[in-house]
């Protein structure tokens, strides 16, 4: 198989199942999703070929929670949550927390805006270092 | 990358670490329909660096904290 063709059958595999796919469901083996956690078209495991992330879909739980079209998804960090209805060009509800407060964050994305908007979206790392440690990015 | 309830929990969390950046949360939508909006798009390809570098610039997020490798 194609890396691109991989790559997309990853995606369209994340939306259905809700969760990532194992290799067995994706018919294919660690050298193949390898080459693409290497093109950052994927994110493996440290310790074993599963996929942590397709961003903005996530392979664990997160505190960032996302419905859309009737199913839902981990996202791997706020941006990646607002993605998610984003890729799937609908709308959506987040459910996220507060860092410093532990207090719940609901928003719904309508018409691609969210809603409330009082809230605000911090980035720590410099762009230049995201791909240094993505999952702590 | 968190969502916070305001500045103000933002500082108290850095506890005087340093500041990255803070966008409201309608830009961060806007910057997420930019950036993830073809990634189900089945003639999906990768994004060269300065496509990706052209976003961020055109929803005004410029300056070195903005600017990838």
């Amino acid at each position: 198989m194609e890396d691109l063709t991989l790559r997309n059958l990853v995606y369209r595999r994340f939306v259905e199942l809700g969760r990532a796919p194992t290799l067995d469901e994706l018919g294919t083996d660690e050298a193949a999703v390898r080459r693409l956690h290497e093109a950052h078209m994927l994110v493996l495991e440290p310790d074993r070929p599963e996929i942590r992330m397709a961003n903005p879909f996530s392979g664990v739980p997160t505190p960032h929670r996302v419905e859309a079209a009737g199913r839902s998804w981990f996202a791997n960090c706020a941006w990646d949550a607002f993605g998610i209805p984003a890729a799937l060009g609908v709308d959506g509800h987040i459910s996220s927390s507060c860092p410093d407060c532990g207090e719940p964050i609901e928003v719904d994305v309508v018409d691609r805006r969210p809603d409330p908007a009082e809230d605000v979206f911090h980035v720590l790392v410099p762009a230049r270092s995201w791909w240094d440690d993505i999952v702590f990015t | 990358m968190n969502l916070f309830r305001s500045e103000e929990h933002v500082a108290r969390w850095l506890n005087g670490r340093e500041p990255g950046a803070t966008i409201t949360s309608g830009k961060l939508c806007e910057l997420a329909q930019a950036w993830w909006g073809d990634r189900l798009a089945a003639d999906w390809r990768p994004r060269t660096r300065d496509e990706s570098q052209a976003i961020l610039e055109r929803l005004g997020l410029t300056g070195e904290f903005w600017q990838l490798p």
